[in-house]
């Protein structure tokens, strides 16, 4: 049984169809990429899994739970952690409490909080800058700190929202490394990219192309980017043409 | 790393406790204990205001609920009983606000807050049967005996009370989530915080406390009336005090209300019933150049004070490069 | 028929006392339309209204239908001031410190007009307070009230065409819109803004004014006019002047009803339970879309 299991689920936004009828599942340590231009509706799709927004048609389950009408914060208690593409750090707060937060999910102890939230932060290399504010962080940082977060909640599953954009390209390939060991703590990832391909090509262990809300192509990174309809998403039908 | 503000905390709360020995004058006495009472209000609405960040107008209601309850339940039961009563029913009016004005953000839970406060001031006017309306309610004296200092006693021990409940919120994963709200809480869902149930405990908290207060005010006082109790005035100067001394800190309110109190003292006799005024020209001064308060800024100015600030008012950071949704959108030549 | 008259002329009233009550409102909603500030100084500018006009009347005799303009002059370069002295160094993120601030502002206000005049209440009086207009045998109407609500739907009217049609308003409701490309435009962020609340300001001014020949004066008058106008523009959809007028004829109605049936003491919990009621289930107003 896959750990996640999106089934023919849809969500409008008024007359904006934001999803429509995907189809997806996840397995357990598996790293998977959802790509598709701005819009394509990664967002929402992320937002509909962690319930942010409740899907109008199909079924989420995850490890054997129906999650499709359940609340954010039950599905981190569940073990789906994620990262925000319009990064949220608590800014007052340090980087080491921002993190400890994501441990309180496991622990109330904030002696054992603080440990835990340590070594994550070991993980992703930000041992020192461990006790700054987070309000100073430049973007990299930043990125790896809402990495952090969730990952401290312990998750089975954790979903990147567009969490190398904006990165410069040796940046992005230093964290896509990093990520590529979340299957060794047993963590399985939905990354979302809209078109830092090198990192998806790196480390899926499977790409699914949305466009408008549809899923036009699913399977492994070097069949997907010779995919017509995903080039004709990219590129346009001018493209395709020259293309062949 | 809260060293500093704990051993100011502490040696005032000392000075407090020995004030009487030495003080025989109940005029005195009685400010202070005013200003304590306040410090205590301050403390309360600094756990839902200043950690949590849910920035209360209507604070009077707990206050006035648990003054009113003493008056009233106190004619059927002991006194200590009734202000147990009051507790509850105080409590009880946290989770009907909170369940409600909880669902909204920025002004609107602002207004909401302040509605509901008015709506019970109205009722005790409106009902001159049972709470005697306009005209006020006697409430039973707790302290018969040596009455000024029992008051001022055991309105320090209130104090420290909410100081250490305050303290140990803040070393606690209960703070952590409430700054969390505060701070975003979108993240605090993120990471598993159910934040409605969190809002309400801090609130819960924070209103009992507020009834202990309201029901030792009136006792001290005898007679109340709705307007004294439930007034928006309670309300904004509950709220100023921690700001004015730095919200979100645990030393703010006790630091505000000393500030304030003193001076609202000494101006009382020179402005006679415009002594607001004071009040007005503190909070514009605060806003424009002490937007984290006191203790807030002390945070930020001077390193043994604390290393991290957590004070969360200060004017908002200007958009940074992070902030992708804030950047105003170019338009491309196509 | 006999609960006819009583009740066509308590609605009556009602739209009477509904137009002041809108034209406080539309200078509420239009401040924050535009800044997304919650003016708590909103019922402090009333009563600086209502005072300024006395002050023409009691020392300049000067009939306060003619004074009721000095004073919205005069609210008018209040409400710069304080934006320009005040408001415009916050940063607009900092929603309870704007809110604070105006408090402050408010109370300032009340507490000086309180060491200058005292706390004593005052009415004005002039011929034409006892005359009334008669409908028929049933139904009068108090002529001064009568008088103000004209004057009030004027202004009304005047301001919300102002909006609406001129380049002014156009700046106005392009910043409301966004913020950060209205200066992109070509648009003086902070002037327009200083306008805005200028007008705002001299809404709840005139209105002060048209109140005094109907109401009672003492400092702290404004206070119940701030919780009612905030009533207002949350039920008009916050930031809507149109919906804010409408909310406040609505409001004016449902007092004067709750009034005659319950009697005077309950309209304003009617108010307050309204309030809780629209912000619990449609936050975003009753009249009219939020527009901005």
């Amino acid at each position: 049984m896959p750990l996640l299991e999106i089934k023919n689920v849809s969500k409008r936004f008024g007359g904006l169809k934001a999803v429509t009828d995907v189809n997806m599942s996840v397995e357990a340590g598996e790293i998977a990429f959802i790509v598709g231009p701005n819009g394509a509706g990664k967002t929402t799709l992320f937002n509909l899994i962690t319930s942010v927004h409740k899907a109008d048609a199909g079924q989420i389950v995850f490890d054997g739970h129906d999650i499709t009408h359940s609340s954010p914060h039950a599905a981190a208690k569940l073990g789906i952690g994620r990262t925000f593409q319009i990064v949220k750090p608590l800014r007052n707060l340090t980087v080491l409490e921002n993190t400890m937060l994501g441990a309180f999910l496991r622990t109330s102890s904030p002696a054992a909080a603080e440990q835990e939230a340590a070594k994550v932060l070991q993980f992703l290399g930000m041992g020192k800058v461990m006790h700054l504010a987070a309000r100073g962080m430049g973007l990299p940082m930043m990125k790896r700190l809402e990495i952090a977060r969730a990952l401290a909640t312990k998750p089975k599953l954790i979903l990147l929202d567009e969490v190398v954009a904006g990165l410069p390209t040796v940046e992005a390939l230093k964290l896509a490394d990093l990520l590529k060991r979340l299957p060794e703590w047993g963590i399985a990832a939905i990354g979302g990219v809209e078109h830092v391909m090198q990192v998806v090509m790196k480390i899926a262990d499977r790409v699914v192309v949305l466009d408008h809300g549809i899923k036009i192509a699913e399977g492994k990174p070097q069949d997907v980017v010779h995919h017509p309809a995903v080039i004709e998403a990219y590129l346009g039908s001018k493209y395709k043409e020259l293309l062949k | 790393m809260k060293r500093p503000q704990v051993m100011i905390g502490t040696v005032i709360f000392a000075v407090a406790l020995v004030i009487p020995l030495f003080l025989h004058n109940d005029y005195f006495l009685q400010v202070i204990f005013r200003l304590f009472l306040f410090a205590t209000l301050g403390l309360a609405w600094n756990l839902v205001g200043g950690y949590a960040g849910q920035l209360s107008l209507g604070h009077a209601a707990y206050f006035g609920v648990g003054a009113y309850g003493l008056a009233l339940l106190s004619k059927g039961m002991s006194p200590w009983l009734a202000i147990v009563g009051g507790v509850v029913l105080s409590m009880i009016c946290a989770l009907i606000i909170g369940s409600v004005s909880f669902r909204l953000r920025g002004p609107y839970f602002c207004l909401a807050t302040i509605a509901f406060t008015e709506v019970l001031r109205l009722i005790a006017k409106n009902l001159p049967n049972v709470t005697g309306g306009d005209v006020g309610t006697p409430v039973p004296l707790l302290f018969p005996h040596n009455s000024m200092r029992s008051f001022y006693y055991a309105c320090v021990v209130l104090t420290i009370l909410s100081f250490a409940i305050t303290y140990w919120v803040e070393r606690s994963r209960f703070g952590y989530y409430l700054m969390a709200i505060r701070e975003d809480e979108d993240t605090a869902l993120s990471v598993g915080v159910n934040t409605a149930r969190v809002k309400l405990w801090a609130l819960l908290l924070s209103a009992a406390l507020s009834a202990l207060a309201g029901a030792l005010y009136a006792s001290l006082f005898l007679f109340i009336v709705p307007d004294q109790m439930f007034g928006v005035e309670v309300s904004v100067e509950i709220a100023i005090l921690p700001m004015l001394g730095g919200a979100g800190t645990l030393l703010g309110p006790l630091v505000g209300s000393i500030v304030l109190e003193t001076a609202s003292e000494v101006f009382k006799n020179i402005f006679k019933e415009a002594h607001l005024l004071i009040y007005g020209i503190l909070v514009v001064l605060v806003v424009l150049f002490l937007p984290e308060g006191i203790v807030g800024t002390l945070n930020r100015k001077l390193r043994w004070f604390k290393a991290a600030p957590r004070t969360p008012f200060a004017s908002a950071p200007p958009p940074g490069p992070a902030e992708e949704s804030k950047r105003i959108p170019l338009p491309l030549a196509e | 028929m006999s609960w006819f008259y009583p009740f066509l002329q308590a609605v009556l009233d009602g739209i009477l006392t509904g137009s002041l009550y809108a034209l406080i409102a539309m200078g509420m909603a239009l401040i924050f339309g535009v800044m997304r500030i919650v003016n708590f100084a909103h019922g402090a500018f009333l009563m600086l209204g209502m005072y300024a006009t006395w002050v023409i009347f009691e020392y300049g005799h000067v009939n306060p239908y003619f004074g009721f303009l000095a004073a919205g002059a005069l609210l008018f370069a209040i409400g710069a001031a304080v934006y320009a002295g005040l408001v415009r160094h916050i940063p607009v993120q900092a929603e309870f410190m704007i809110i604070l601030l105006t408090l402050g502002v408010s109370l300032i206000c009340v507490d000086t007009v309180l060491l200058v005049f005292g706390a004593d209440y005052h009415q004005l009086n002039f011929p034409l307070l006892g005359k009334n207009f008669r409908l028929g045998s049933q139904i009068s109407l108090n002529a001064p009230w009568l008088i103000s609500f004209g004057i009030a739907l004027l202004a009304a009217a005047g301001l919300y065409l102002f909006v609406m049609r001129t380049m002014f308003g156009r700046a106005a409701r392009a910043i409301a819109q966004n913020p950060y490309s209205a200066p992109l435009m070509g648009i003086n962020i902070h002037r327009v803004q200083a306008v805005t609340f200028g007008l705002g300001a001299a809404a709840a001014g005139i209105a002060g004014g048209l109140l005094l020949p109907v109401f009672y004066l003492y400092p702290d008058v404004g206070h119940l006019f701030n919780l009612k106008s905030f009533l207002m523009v949350v039920m008009g959809g916050m930031g809507s002047i149109e919906g804010a007028a409408a909310a406040g004829l609505v409001l004016g109605v449902v007092e004067s009803l709750t009034s005659l049936y319950w009697g005077n003491e309950w309209a304003l919990v009617v108010d307050f339970v309204i309030f809780i009621l629209v912000l619990s289930f449609r936050p975003s107003g009753i009249f009219g879309s939020q527009r901005a």
